[in-house]
């Protein structure tokens, strides 16, 4: 959940990266890093494997600055892709504010895209959160891909995106469409603490 | 050095806590790594660093007790050189929040151990049961919200 602290007027929220493996979830936050200035990121820690797959998290502080006079604060996490690693995902979805669902455009990772969707599905009922209530969007990774490799936005939304929320062709490797993911997130999440009853627009 | 509250309850155990038991660092947060409260950090992205840290050590300690004890592990103590951690959970009415604390040789693991479990009993009797606040930003964030972004990815 948000933290807001009306004393001091600061807010902290939880942005979790969520899709299958090898889909572009640490490349995300790796272009986020690359681009923002060091006065307003921590350290990106990356708990890892030996050949760079995520084997817990990583993560990456940010501070947005002042929004609507509250020091605004994200954290962003990625979960580890692999099926084996359900425990881990569960754990780090644990009191997300929002979701950004990663999803490989490749036609061979259908089926794994369809998976770990469901697999979010099922974490945040086991966490007690109603997916149609919590902050979400799509973003289809690989769009640079060879077109014979990768299906287009129109199919991708048509198998994945049943919920109607904002979606985003992505390259996340040169930048394209990471931003606007970011934006579009963030939006429903301070949407949600500017209008706690009124659900996501 | 400065103590920094996200919720105003955590002051008072916290500040005992530190005074009493002569930590250098002190962070008290959710189990999904959020921060309560903390003395000692600087940088406001570094505690939020050492909270998702903390989280994930708690979360993953607590499920290898389950597979090799049966039970979740629920406090750590690692003592490095310098400087000791030690981290800890604090039992609430709906759940439990963890701790974090690191000390050196002005202190030691009875001292922390000792004033930790009053640290649990103050924060048990102040901790509200639940989140009744109602966050409320001004309807026309976005504007801010997209200059600040554009800002950050050097977009403008």
């Amino acid at each position: 959940m948000s933290l807001v602290n009306y004393a001091t007027r600061e807010i902290t929220c939880k942005i979790v990266y969520y899709g299958p493996g090898r889909s572009g979830k640490t490349t995300n936050l790796h272009y986020i890093y690359s681009q923002v200035p060091s006065n307003r990121k921590g350290q990106m820690v990356s708990l890892a494997t030996q050949t760079d797959r995520t084997l817990f998290f990583d993560f990456l502080p940010i501070d947005l600055g002042v929004i609507s006079g509250f020091s605004t604060r994200f954290q962003l996490y990625t979960v580890p892709g692999q099926v084996y690693y359900q425990t881990t995902r569960k754990l780090v979805l644990h009191g997300a504010d929002g979701v950004v669902f990663v999803a490989d455009s490749q036609a061979r990772q259908l089926d794994e895209n369809m998976e770990s969707l469901q697999d979010l599905h099922a974490n945040l009922a086991d966490h007690g959160v109603d997916a149609r209530r919590l902050p979400f969007v799509m973003q289809y990774n690989k769009q640079d891909l060879p077109a014979d490799l990768i299906l287009g936005v129109p199919e991708l939304e048509e198998q994945l995106n049943f919920r109607g929320v904002p979606s985003f062709a992505a390259d996340a490797l040169h930048g394209r469409g990471v931003f606007e993911s970011l934006r579009a997130l963030s939006e429903q999440v301070l949407r949600k603490l500017s209008n706690p009853g009124g659900g996501q627009r | 050095m400065r103590f920094s509250v996200a919720a105003e309850w955590v002051e008072l155990p916290l500040k005992q806590f530190v005074d009493e038991a002569r930590v250098q660092l002190a962070v008290l947060l959710y189990p999904s790594g959020q921060v309560l409260g903390q003395f000692g950090f600087g940088r406001s992205v570094d505690v939020m660093t050492a909270c998702a840290l903390s989280a994930a050590i708690t979360a993953s300690s607590a499920e290898l007790g389950r597979m090799v004890d049966g039970t979740p592990f629920t406090d750590l103590h690692y003592a490095g050189r310098d400087k000791q951690l030690f981290l800890g959970q604090v039992p609430i009415a709906d759940g439990a929040l963890v701790f974090l604390t690191v000390f050196d040789d002005e202190s030691s693991l009875g001292l922390v151990q000792l004033f930790f479990r009053e640290f649990c009993a103050v924060t048990a009797s102040v901790v509200p049961s639940s989140n009744a606040e109602t966050p409320a930003l001004s309807d026309d964030f976005e504007r801010e919200l997209n200059h600040n972004l554009a800002v950050l990815f050097g977009r403008q």
